[in-house]
């Protein structure tokens, strides 16, 4: 009896000490106090930022507290590698921020989960004043919208051309290419290799989703069928593109750039001289000038060379609320501040990256010559690119698509199968996973 | 006097519960609550947000139609495999050396054990850089003719790759846990079976192994556990590929948690803990058997 009574107290303990833990636990509701429901924001903000030590929106953070002098701003920069992680943590604990910057490339995933809040209803169409659709390139607006609505606000966009050494195109009489048989050919003249070897200047061949989106893409070929319900990727287009790629590496022209070499800048290749030729977006333009700094003046960018059409993939960072942000206020008060075109200008000034929006992309300070690209403006050569870009589909597997695709083309790359049978095995898992999401 | 006896047994009770009630409450907090959850979630459809939809055994049965999933099973078992029959081996081996009286041994012994006091991630780190392409590992090769090779960029490699590293990281556990059990067999048996005319092969079979077999169960144990938990070094080297060829069940289950599929993460986990479980349980037994 007196057992019994001690068990049954030690099992009241358990359950009340439990009842305890779990009410300490944060709610995932917004909190009332934290924010007016409408007009000045005020408590406080809490912003994840993966831009690094370049980032555009620390030194934004100061001017936004000028005009909000009542609100906290918690600022928190977190490393891109592992920022998924930590979004991912924060959004299922209840813990998420209330602006978080996210690439371009996980919004599907986020998106179709419902973790992103829905920013027409918060905006009401309007960013600082202007509709928001006569803001930004249609791409970028089909690449911002899921499902009819905007679940993120691009910061700075992602679109390939062609980065060159110009001066040794120069030096060996090599035309810019503009079609896919020029670049091999000027990819041979370039080359430098030692029993077939390749020893220098070579083309950076990356066996990624992007890399042969690109190629896909300019091939006339598509990643999924209209609806999103199948792959189409491993269809003759994509075949073709993904044969064209390991011409690179078979003739001794392409340095393959695993990710074993470290970032896919390609950043070592490139001071190491192994890398001469890559295609990549605006970004690079600002991690070469501060990593690569003694090659200034010999790199220019061209427009991707083509097989049947221009065609990228489309990128770049997202301004994204969580659905269960403490403070949407505040949120989107500092999202409309980041996107104003002064502000803005900072996506180039402090990251070397391109604006998203139309009126920042347009101003002098982005068009005028830049000494590090041989006088070059390569802005307009990007917003070309943006023009004919294409985001990755909607679809709540794109991780797992991305994932499948990537292992396909490394496989061939790597000549461990051939590109349609890699492609075949890359969409059998892809169609499943559709099934599946 | 039956009045004071009870109080007395009430007082007591009441002490022992404050006693643990900390760790009861840490207890409950961070293993049961979340262990009870993650069960439930495992049976669910959840992100995080939304409220959670029962799927039944769905995840479970989905997880082993899903060829990235076999994949990292498989993967995570040839880790447990190679690492486990060559990591205690080379440790037994590591400590039979250092329990000699050779000149240095402290040296040596801290020399063996300094990795293992080194931040994974950091040895992970190291390792990438050396096994790179153009790394230390193919400069050196390249000194005796030989040619360099992708380790870790290669599907066919980079696994073994990984092995090795983490091999070398726990070998220094490993040696120290046995050199310690060495050092606790009486010498007395060694003389015994020496007078009776046992060579070393025969000392080594019948004293040290019978003497070692707790510490080789320990060693054995916290492993195999160990091996199946591996995440550190294959995110830092190789992030699971290429092409899967690293994905191990952890990193699998971080995956699936990243791009908040929880219910699927949660199975996982169980899936790995119904491995552990009776994996630990057949050692234990086998241990048991043989002691008897």
């Amino acid at each position: 009896m007196s057992r019994s009574r001690t068990v049954l107290a030690a099992a009241v303990t358990i359950v009340l000490l439990a009842a305890l833990v779990a009410s300490c636990g944060g709610s995932s509701t917004p909190s009332a106090s934290s924010s007016a429901s409408a007009g000045q924001p005020t408590g406080t903000l809490t912003v994840w930022d993966y831009y690094g030590s370049a980032t555009p929106i620390k030194p934004a953070i100061k001017a936004f507290k000028k005009l909000h002098p009542q609100l906290t701003i918690n600022y928190q920069a977190v490393d891109w590698d592992t920022f998924r992680q930590k979004f991912s943590v924060g959004v299922s604990s209840g813990a998420p921020p209330d602006v978080a910057t996210l690439d371009m490339t996980w919004i599907p995933t986020y998106a179709a989960q419902g973790v992103l809040a829905d920013l027409t209803k918060m905006s009401g169409g309007q960013l600082n004043g202007k509709p928001i659709q006569s803001q930004y390139t249609p791409g970028s607006l089909k690449a911002m919208t899921y499902q009819g609505h905007l679940v993120t606000m691009m910061s700075d966009f992602d679109a390939y051309a062609l980065y060159y050494r110009a001066d040794l195109f120069k030096q060996k009489g090599v035309a810019v290419p503009k079609t896919w048989d020029e670049f091999s050919a000027a990819a041979r003249q370039l080359a430098v290799t030692s029993g077939g070897k390749l020893e220098k200047y070579g083309f950076q061949v990356l066996p990624d989703t992007f890399h042969f989106a690109q190629m896909l893409y300019q091939n006339g070929g598509a990643i999924l069928n209209g609806d999103n319900t199948k792959a189409v990727f491993n269809g003759s287009e994509g075949v073709a593109a993904l044969a064209y790629m390991k011409s690179f590496l078979d003739d001794g022209t392409g340095v393959y750039w695993g990710p074993d070499q470290g970032d896919s800048s390609g950043i070592a290749g490139i001071k190491d001289q192994r890398i001469a030729m890559f295609l990549n977006g605006p970004y690079l333009m600002g991690i070469l000038k501060s990593s690569a700094p003694e090659q200034s003046g010999k790199w220019a960018v061209a427009p991707a060379p083509i097989s049947k059409q221009p065609g990228s993939y489309l990128g770049g960072t997202g301004l994204t609320i969580p659905v269960n942000a403490k403070n949407p206020t505040a949120a989107w008060a500092f999202v409309q501040f980041l996107l104003t075109p002064s502000q803005q200008l900072g996506v180039y000034k402090y990251a070397g990256a391109a604006p998203a929006t139309i009126a920042a992309l347009h101003s002098p300070l982005l068009t005028k010559p830049d000494p590090y690209f041989g006088g070059q403006a390569p802005f307009g050569i990007f917003l070309d690119a943006m023009a004919t870009a294409t985001p990755y589909p909607y679809v709540q597997a794109w991780d797992k698509v991305d994932t499948a695709i990537s292992d396909g083309v490394t496989s061939a790359l790597l000549g461990k199968q051939s590109s349609q049978d890699a492609l075949n095995t890359a969409a059998q898992t892809t169609d499943s996973a559709l099934a599946g999401q | 006097m039956t009045s004071f006896a009870g109080r007395a047994r009430v007082r007591r009770a009441v002490t022992g519960y404050a006693l643990i009630a900390p760790a009861m409450i840490a207890t409950t907090a961070f293993l049961l609550i979340p262990m009870v959850l993650s069960a439930y979630w495992s049976l669910t459809d959840y992100n995080g947000i939304t409220a959670p939809t029962w799927v039944g055994l769905h995840n479970y049965v989905a997880l082993f139609h899903d060829p990235r999933f076999v994949r990292a099973l498989t993967n995570t078992i040839t880790f447990v495999l190679l690492g486990m029959s060559i990591g205690p081996a080379l440790g037994l081996c590591a400590a039979l050396l250092l329990n000699e009286h050779v000149r240095g041994r402290g040296f040596y012994r801290t020399a063996i054990f300094l990795p293992v006091t080194t931040s994974l991630v950091v040895v992970a780190t190291v390792w990438k850089m050396l096994l790179n392409e153009q790394g230390i590992v193919n400069t050196v090769l390249g000194f005796f003719g030989l040619h360099g090779h992708a380790w870790l960029a290669d599907p066919s490699t980079a696994l073994y790759a990984v092995i090795v590293v983490s091999v070398w990281q726990g070998l220094g556990f490993e040696a120290v846990v046995f050199l310690a059990a060495l050092q606790s067999i009486p010498q007395a048996l060694y003389d015994s079976a020496r007078v009776d005319g046992a060579n070393a092969w025969r000392r080594f079979v019948h004293v040290t192994l019978p003497g070692l077999r707790p510490t080789l169960l320990f060693v054995f144990v916290i492993g195999i556990i160990g091996s199946f938990q591996v995440f550190d070094q294959v995110f830092v080297m190789t992030q699971g590929g290429p092409v899967e060829s690293t994905n191990t069940i952890v990193f699998y289950l971080v995956d699936r948690f990243q791009a908040l599929e929880l219910g699927r993460a949660s199975a996982v986990a169980y899936v790995l803990l119904l491995i552990l479980a009776t994996l630990s349980a057949i050692q234990f037994r086998l241990f048991e058997e043989r002691s008897t």
